[in-house]
């Protein structure tokens, strides 16, 4: 490989030698590739007139004269697809074509991924298979049936958790096996080397959009920038725009499930310890003896028991933090934002909302918050309903 | 004895009467500590050449479901790293010279520390360590740990193996090669026989490269199996998923027989062979 792709001690390449030439392909094709003129021009069409890019950065005035700040919401909900995703599943899946691949699998959580996958897979005309936890599947219905839809398999996952992370060993036990003719078209920052740097590059358009829009509505940059940590896609995504920009504090929002001091959590950044999953070195909630743990979140798309090494690294530098957001609370800020600006978003970024609010309503008082809504909550209507309210 | 002599001893002495190594896998503590540690001694009794032993791992991502689910259920069990390795000194005590592996994903290794773990198997009378999970350019990390406890770092090369990376495996590579002799993760699932014809030239090429024995793993479940994989050129075949499956299907009162049988029918195949 070119490099290791490593942040301080995370990330790295830990992967079975039989998916070796999979990743030495795929290295040599993102940076050969994906610079090209061919490539680029192809991918900013299709984001542009197909997938509805720039996103609208939105002055949520309501919010902010309730809450006692100025929020700005970063519209990722309002994508094709209806979620971030959808940026990472078109360069990827071009990629792919432009390798030469006929077939495309995916890892799916929310599912949000795997209807970004689903679609660009028709579009692109790739053969498209997406794993799916079964407990994922049970609730996220909707999203099931859009990618059938769409023309992709869903294969049900009834190993370990039954949830994201088993979904990514089916994934690539399936690229092993398959990765001739195929690709694995990896949803989030995380996995090996060159995973959690390609899907940063894919997912930056966010921060890069939003700092021009910002600086165009309000003359400055953002005090704030907010973004719930699943696997860590989005706010990577609008992060590394502000990495340099060191006046603008980054905050990611984990889901902190049930609390966390209980056993049903996705704390990973504030209470998993350094490991090495999925192909890459991270901070992991696991056992003393390494056995890995099941993470819990209300909402599947954060349900996951490691994170994105480049997370990991920004907490030890101290230049993002991290923080969480109870079930509950996800959820009172899922209902806010629907009553006060009519805007339905994903549980997932409502995690992100709740630290928003409790910023503005704290030390973030009068300053800016651009808040990443990474998706619309229209998947998550049967589990709100479910709680009542 | 240093441990690393156990691999040279045995392979050297196989070369001699012109066999093929037998190297069953099995799972440690599975289906529980006891008819693990009989599964272990029937395979010795059988005539095993040497045993490959998996530590099991929540999230076994180069296995498939047979190996997967013979490790949820030791995970269910509680039966820890720790124990797997006192397992592990308990098949040392029963045979002195058989050598053993230990098949392990990264994280056990990770969590326990690279020099207590390799420390720790070296005293359990470990002979090998392949990291399932480690390819060659991130093996530094285990590399001078394998040295000082006189312990093995096997690696794997698959049929998509180029050449410049060959080089690189074989450079760190001790005790034997593993040859993934076919695409996917460990199972029983049907061979494909156009793939299979291409094996003779990578065993050449692996051949040429280094010159530890080649074993043959991944989808050898018959005899007929392991002759194909001899007239290739292998030194000899690991077989596990069959294995598992066997013992898991079989009437508990009988398991032992069965699995003896078994194991002697896949010797007798790797006696006959060797050119």
């Amino acid at each position: 490989m070119r490099t290791l792709g490593k942040f301080g001690r995370y990330g790295g390449v830990y992967v079975p030698e039989t998916l070796m030439p999979a990743l030495e392909e795929l290295e040599e094709a993102f940076a050969t590739i994906v610079p090209g003129d061919a490539f680029k021009t192809r991918l900013a069409s299709l984001l542009t007139d197909y997938a509805g890019r720039p996103t609208p950065l939105y002055h949520a005035k309501n919010l902010s004269d309730k809450w006692g700040a100025q929020v700005f919401l970063k519209r990722e909900d309002l994508l094709h697809g209806g979620a971030h995703k959808t940026n990472n599943a078109l360069g990827q899946a071009l990629l792919s074509k432009m390798m030469g691949k006929e077939r495309i699998i995916a890892e799916t959580g929310a599912g949000q991924h795997g209807v970004a996958c689903a679609m660009s897979g028709a579009l692109l005309g790739l053969k498209t298979e997406v794993y799916m936890g079964e407990v994922d599947m049970e609730r996220q219905k909707p999203n099931v049936y859009r990618m059938q839809l769409l023309g992709t398999t869903v294969h049900p996952v009834k190993t370990g958790s039954r949830t994201l992370k088993d979904a990514i060993n089916e994934a690539l036990r399936d690229w092993i096996a398959n990765l001739e003719n195929t690709h694995y078209l990896l949803g989030t920052v995380a996995g090996p080397h060159p995973f959690p740097s390609m899907v940063k590059h894919f997912q930056r358009i966010i921060g890069e959009e939003a700092s021009a829009q910002i600086q165009e509505k309000t003359g400055r940059q953002p005090d704030y920038v907010v973004a719930c940590v699943g696997g860590g896609s989005n706010a990577i995504g609008i992060f590394a725009e502000f990495i340099d920009k060191t006046s603008v504090q980054l905050v990611g929002v984990e889901p902190a499930g049930k609390g966390l001091d209980t056993d049903k959590h996705g704390a990973v950044l504030a209470l998993g310890s350094f490991g090495c999953v999925h192909g890459m070195k991270s901070l992991v909630l696991q056992t003393e003896e390494g056995q890995i743990q099941e993470a819990h979140s209300i909402s599947a798309g954060l349900d996951y028991p490691s994170v994105g090494p480049e997370h990991a690294f920004l907490k030890d530098t101290g230049r993002a933090r991290y923080e969480s957001a109870t079930d509950e609370e996800a959820l009172s800020a899922f209902h806010e934002l629907c009553r006060e600006e009519g805007i339905i978003p994903a549980l997932e970024s409502s995690h992100a909302l709740f630290i928003g609010k409790k910023l503005a309503q704290g030390e973030a008082a009068g300053k800016s918050i651009v808040i990443n809504l990474s998706g619309r909550g229209d998947k998550d209507l049967h589990e709100v309903m479910k709680h009542g309210k | 004895m240093e441990s690393r002599d156990r691999y040279k001893a045995r392979f050297q002495s196989l070369q001699e009467a012109k066999q093929g190594a037998f190297m069953p896998f099995t799972v440690l503590g599975w289906p529980d500590e006891e008819t693990s540690f009989r599964i272990i001694k029937t395979m010795i009794d059988s005539g095993a050449s040497a045993l490959e032993l998996g530590i099991a791992f929540s999230d076994p991502v180069a296995d498939g479901p047979i190996i997967q689910a013979a490790a949820h259920k030791v995970i269910e069990n509680g039966f820890t790293v720790k124990q797997a390795l006192e397992l592990v000194a308990r098949v040392r005590k029963y045979d002195a010279d058989v050598p053993m592996g230990l098949l392990v994903y990264y994280n056990h290794i990770m969590a326990m520390g690279v020099e207590k773990f390799f420390e720790k198997a070296g005293e359990c009378g470990v002979d090998g360590v392949l990291v399932a999970d480690l390819p060659a350019e991130s093996s530094d990390e285990v590399l001078s740990a394998g040295t000082v406890n006189g312990i093995s770092t096997i690696f794997i090369v698959s049929p998509l193996t180029r050449e410049e990376r060959l080089a690189k495996i074989v450079e760190h590579a001790s005790g034997f090669i593993y040859l993934v002799s076919r695409l996917g993760v460990t199972g029983t699932d049907e061979r494909n026989a156009d793939r299979d014809s291409r094996l003779t030239a990578l065993i050449a090429s692996i051949k040429k490269a280094t010159p530890l024995p080649v074993l043959a793993g991944f989808g050898i479940s018959t005899p007929a199996h392991a002759e194909k994989m001899m007239a290739s050129g292998a030194d000899g075949v690991i077989t596990g998923s069959k294995i598992v499956d066997l013992v898991a299907k079989a009437d508990p009162a009988k398991m032992e027989s069965e699995l003896s049988s078994y194991l002697k029918q896949m010797v007798a195949a790797l006696n006959l062979v060797k050119v």
